[in-house]
C-alpha cells in the first residue's frame, strides 16, 4: 500500500484559514488502511477543525465526503457536486489522488491534507514499513526476497558492507541489515551460492529519476 | 442485581440555573464499568452516553460531544485487565489520549478531557469523579468552542 501520515493540525488550519466552506475528500483505499485520510480520519478531522475554526471565531463550514479512491476518474467524478459547492478541497488522497483531483477540479484550490511517504506493508499491529521504492525492474528474487534497493541505506547491490553491528544497519543503527537478512534467508534456502555471483550496475532508467513515468496498457483500451 | 439512581446534583447548586453554564458534563460509561448504577439525566447539563463496551469511545464521537456543547467529558471504563471485551478499555485509552493532545492543539484544553477505570457499581467514585470534574471546570471555565 502507499503509506501516508495526517499533516498537523497547525498546518492544516493555517492552509484552510483563508477558506468559509471546505470539503474535507477521504480516500477509502490505501490512506484508509494507514489511518491518515479514510473514512473516520475525514470525520475526526473535521469535527476537531470545527471546535477549532468555532474557538477562533471563524463560521467556517466544512463538508465531509470520502470516496473509493481519488486516483481514478470513475470515483472522482462522485465528488463533483460537494467539490463544486465548496471555495476549496483538503484532499487526504496520496500524492496521487490529490494531483488527480486537481487536475480535474482545476477551477477549485485543492489541498494536500496527507504526506505521502512512502510504498509499504504493515509489519505489524500499528508499524508500517517500506519495502518498495518502485524502481521498475524488480530482481528481489536473486536477493532472497528483501530488495536492497529500499532496504539498504547503500543501495548496495553486491553487498554486505560489512559496518553492520549485531544486524543492525551502520548508517540507521534502528534497521536491521537488508543484507544479513538476505544473508540468513539465503543459508535457510541453501541458495548462498547465488550470493557469489557479481550484480552488474543497474539500469536506473526505469526509476524515478527521469520525471514522471507512464505505463500504457494498449490491451485495455476501447 | 439492586439498581442505585445516582442523581445530579446530589446537593447545592442547581444546574439549571444560568450560572451553571459551563459546567455541561458529557458522560462517557461503558455498560460493565457503571454496574448497577444509572446516571439520571435529571439537568439540562449532563448528557450521558451508555455503550456497550468503552471500545466504542472513537476519536470523532469524543470531539462531536465537545461539538454539541460539552465543556468537559469524561468517559467511564472498567479496571485494566477486567475489561469484559479483554482490549476495549485499553482502547479507549488510547483514543483519549489522542483526542486530548488533539484538544491541546486546537486550544480546546485537553484536561476537558478525561477517562477513569471504575469497579462495576462503585458509586462513591462516580460521584467524586463526576465532582473532581465540576471543580476542574471552575478553573477552566466554559469551552472556547462553544
Amino acid at each position: 500500500m502507499i503509506v501516508g501520515q495526517q499533516k498537523s493540525m497547525a498546518e492544516i488550519k493555517e492552509k484552510l484559514g483563508p477558506f468559509s466552506r471546505v470539503l474535507l475528500l477521504g480516500c477509502g483505499t490505501c490512506v484508509k488502511t494507514c489511518f491518515a485520510g479514510g473514512e473516520d480520519e475525514v470525520a475526526t478531522l473535521a469535527a476537531a477543525l470545527r471546535l477549532a475554526f468555532r474557538k477562533d471565531g471563524k463560521n467556517t463550514i466544512i463538508d465531509e465526503l470520502t470516496i473509493e479512491r481519488q486516483c481514478e476518474d470513475e470515483f472522482i467524478k462522485e465528488a463533483a457536486a460537494a467539490i463544486a459547492r465548496n471555495e476549496a478541497v483538503l484532499s487526504l488522497a496520496c500524492g496521487a489522488g490529490v494531483q488527480m483531483v486537481a487536475s480535474r477540479f482545476g477551477k477549485v484550490p485543492v489541498l494536500p491534507g496527507v504526506d505521502t511517504t512512502f510504498l509499504g506493508v504493515l509489519e505489524k499491529q500499528g508499524l508500517f514499513t517500506e519495502k518498495c521504492l518502485g524502481c521498475g525492474n524488480c530482481i528481489v528474487d536473486t536477493f532472497s526476497g528483501v530488495c536492497p534497493i529500499s532496504r539498504c541505506a547503500k543501495k548496495l547491490l553486491n553487498g554486505p558492507c560489512g559496518g553492520s553491528r549485531g544486524g543492525k544497519c551502520e548508517v540507521n543503527p534502528g534497521t536491521d541489515c537488508a543484507w544479513q537478512i538476505i544473508i540468513d534467508r539465503a543459508k535457510e534456502s541453501g541458495q548462498t551460492d547465488r550470493l557469489k555471483a557479481y550484480i552488474p550496475p543497474r539500469d536506473w532508467r526505469t526509476s524515478y529519476s527521469g520525471g514522471s513515468r507512464q505505463l500504457y496498457r494498449e490491451d485495455h483500451v476501447i | 442485581m439492586t439498581t442505585t439512581t445516582l442523581t445530579w446534583p446530589s446537593a447545592g447548586e442547581s444546574f439549571r440555573e444560568p450560572q451553571a453554564a459551563g459546567r455541561r458534563i458529557t458522560i462517557f460509561h461503558c455498560a460493565s464499568a457503571i454496574g448497577g448504577i444509572t446516571l439520571s439525566e435529571d439537568n439540562s447539563e449532563l448528557r450521558t452516553v451508555n455503550m456497550p463496551c468503552s471500545s466504542l469511545t472513537r476519536e470523532v464521537v469524543l470531539l462531536k460531544a465537545f461539538e454539541a456543547g460539552a465543556d468537559a467529558v469524561v468517559v467511564l471504563v472498567c479496571p485494566e485487565g477486567a475489561c469484559h471485551y479483554l482490549e476495549g478499555n485499553i482502547r479507549a485509552r488510547k483514543r483519549v489520549a489522542k483526542v486530548k493532545k488533539l484538544l491541546d492543539e486546537i486550544g480546546l484544553d485537553g484536561r476537558r478531557l478525561n477517562i477513569y477505570n471504575i469497579s462495576p457499581g462503585d458509586r462513591s467514585a462516580v460521584e467524586s469523579i463526576i465532582g473532581q470534574t465540576v471543580s476542574d471546570l471552575v478553573a477552566l471555565g466554559p469551552s472556547p468552542a462553544c
